[in-house]
């Protein structure tokens, strides 16, 4: 193996010109393998992965719980590492990075939606979808026009100033959903993002969600739910750590 | 993340538990406020003592028979007590005839403490001592009404006194005290002079005397001897020769007392520079001891500041994870909860800084000024800063090496 190291955005990059990915994917996973050691055990979470998502995809990771569904996502989410393989995303080979270089990556590449929206309790909307933009070095002043930009785009620029706990569930993702979104990420990471919803209101955030893929970005589902699954544009299904298909839903 | 949002963030988490943000710095407050009341005090009582001897006059120095070294213990004492012998006014005589670099030399005699009479009140205990006329001037006595004695007064043993605010106001409150006559030990004196009031000292009255012409002491109270002996009171003639003015008299009264080269004194000289020595020397000692209890106030303080960011750190795991997923850093995460622990210890600082000074007050106006001063302010902020440093290390760390995937989970 050689490489060599290149200043990219301010981030040291190791790329290896031989297994460049295809441009045009942001995201490129290369026989991933995750293993966990239990005891004298070893668990394969996932073995051999390999796929690819291009720019303004819409993509739905589907499987039981066990599957290695959110083995994958933390791995796609940069929380993760894998033991072996390579991830690159956005020109980024990310499954040699450190954790700081891996905090970078999360904080630009990707935006988190989470089932359980994950705002800070005490924050306000604003200070909440502030948060990626603060860790990201933006001063006060333009972070804030960003943030209220975001709130904005979600239809909550009205309710900037509430804290979570006075805001519905609905309005509560939406919030997560701009705070997801202020960076310009590379890829939206949803992770069950209408298992703490209702129905009615599941289908709104759903809908968001058709916009935002619509405007051009690049947007990743993870669920275990098939209903929720097929408003995707392609869904990969996961079972025992192994891809078991990927199909693209023909709309 | 920089400094001010990190700042605002641990302002914002400190104000979120105010009360307990309060309780867990008790330790430190009360370290501080020790600390600082201590130090305050000291230093009042040094420019208390430094005022004092500038009032006194820094001017002049005392002779007598022991010297500050001779009570170092019991031995160098009873060594004294074979060889010094008293002063003499034969001896003052000498000292006043051959000196060049003095101004004035007087003598006075001692403190006995006997119970004296107006009529049908009593005040016990109160201190009587003998004093040459030109001893107003060499102590600089602030004259409140009347005057101090005259030579003739003193040469001719008159039963003359001169007295301080409280007997003046015990026994005279309509303040027609000066021509009035006071019995001590069954003999009338009339009163001549008083004294302004200088008030107390550690809750010593200073205002509780009667001081009369030094030949009239010695004719009462039997001979100028022993605890009655005479010392001298010296001023220099050059204030910038003072220390040229002690030696003189010193070498007068070795010459006069035919000490041998080599031999030590058989007297004392107390210096203003003495004093202020013997000062430092005891408050030295004290000040380490004293020390010592705000210490250990700052280590339990320390303590209950680590252990309550622990608290926190497990509480905020959840915050934690979140701050991670959307780009925290490790050491991100390292310097909100040392900033969260700094500013902790430090506000605990303040607030002792503050009681202290209040104390401060109340003290000034109990017993003498006391001064907090500015560089012990300071330090008292930094070593809280320290404190709060590290003990928010190891919990900081904690936070920082957490798992975002584990503390996501997290409730």
């Amino acid at each position: 193996m050689y490489r060599f190291m290149e200043e990219e955005n301010g981030l040291a990059v190791a790329t290896k010109p031989a297994a460049e990915p295809d441009a045009r994917s942001i995201i490129s996973m290369r026989n991933i393998w995750k293993t966990y050691q239990m005891g004298t055990e070893q668990l394969h979470a996932l073995r051999d992965v390999s796929f690819d998502v291009r720019k303004n995809e819409y993509v739905a990771i589907i499987g039981p719980s066990g599957s290695g569904k959110s083995t994958l996502m933390n791995l796609i989410g940069c929380l993760d590492s894998p033991t072996s393989g390579e991830y690159w995303i956005n020109g980024h080979l990310v499954s040699e990075m450190e954790d700081d270089e891996l905090a970078r990556i999360r904080n630009k590449e990707i935006g988190f939606v989470f089932q359980t929206f994950n705002l800070l309790p005490r924050a306000t909307a604003l200070h909440n979808v502030e948060l990626p933009l603060i860790y990201a070095g933006i001063r006060s002043a333009e972070r804030q026009e960003k943030a209220q930009a975001a709130l904005a785009s979600v239809e909550l620029g009205e309710r900037s100033l509430h804290k979570p706990n006075e805001l519905s569930g609905g309005q509560r993702q939406r919030v997560a959903i701009a705070r997801a979104l202020v960076n310009h990420p590379s890829i939206l990471l949803a992770d069950e993002p209408t298992g703490a919803l209702d129905t009615k209101t599941s289908y709104e955030i759903m809908a968001l969600f058709e916009k935002l893929h619509e405007e051009g970005n690049t947007i990743i589902l993870v669920t275990h739910e098939p209903d929720i699954a097929e408003r995707a544009h392609r869904v990969i299904t996961i079972r025992d750590g192994l891809i078991e298909s990927d199909e693209r839903i023909k709309k | 993340m920089n400094f001010t949002e990190t700042l605002k963030l641990a302002i914002d988490a400190v104000m979120a538990h105010k009360l307990r943000s309060f309780l867990t710095l008790l330790g430190m407050i009360i370290g501080v406020t020790a600390f600082m009341v201590v130090l305050s005090i000291l230093q009042g009582f040094n420019s208390y003592v430094d005022e004092k001897i500038a009032g006194i006059g820094s001017n002049s120095f005392t002779v007598m028979r022991f010297s500050m070294d001779d009570f170092k213990d019991t031995d160098t004492i009873a060594a004294a007590q074979r060889r010094n012998t008293d002063l003499t006014f034969e001896e003052m005589a000498f000292i006043r005839e051959h000196a060049q670099l003095i101004g004035e030399i007087g003598a006075k005699a001692g403190n006995t403490s006997r119970d004296i009479k107006h009529g049908d009140e009593t005040l016990t205990n109160v201190s009587i001592s003998g004093a040459q006329p030109i001893i107003a001037e060499i102590d600089k006595l602030d004259i409140a009404e009347g005057r101090f004695f005259s030579n003739a007064e003193n040469d001719n043993s008159a039963r003359v006194i001169y007295i301080g605010m409280d007997v003046a106001n015990k026994f005279f409150p309509r303040g027609d005290a000066l021509g009035q006559e006071i019995s001590i030990s069954g003999i009338p004196y009339r009163v001549i002079g008083i004294q302004v009031a200088k008030g107390t000292v550690f809750g010593r009255p200073m205002d509780n005397f009667v001081m009369m012409p030094l030949k009239t002491f010695g004719a009462a109270f039997g001979g100028l001897t022993n605890s009655r002996a005479p010392t001298f009171s010296v001023t220099a003639k050059y204030p910038d020769r003072f220390d040229d003015a002690v030696e003189e008299v010193r070498t007068l009264l070795r010459i006069k007392r035919k000490i041998p080269f080599g031999e030590k004194d058989n007297f004392g000289i107390m210096t203003p520079d003495a004093i202020t020595g013997l000062r430092d020397r005891i408050f030295g000692s004290i000040f380490i001891v004293v020390l010592a209890v705000p210490a250990i106030a700052l280590i339990v303080g320390a303590i209950v500041v680590m252990n309550i960011m622990l608290v926190s750190v497990t509480e905020r795991t959840k915050e934690i994870g979140i701050r991670m997923s959307l780009g925290a850093r490790k050491s991100d995460v390292l310097r909100q909860f040392l900033f969260e622990s700094t500013l902790l210890a430090v506000v605990g600082g303040v607030i002792g800084l503050i009681i202290a000074k209040l104390l401060g007050v109340i003290i000034s106006q109990m017993m003498f000024q006391t001064v907090i001063p500015l560089w012990a302010a300071i330090l008292a902020i930094v070593v809280s800063g320290g404190v709060g440093v590290l003990a928010g290390l190891y919990p900081a760390w904690k936070a920082a090496m957490l798992d975002p995937i584990e503390a996501l989970r997290a409730d």
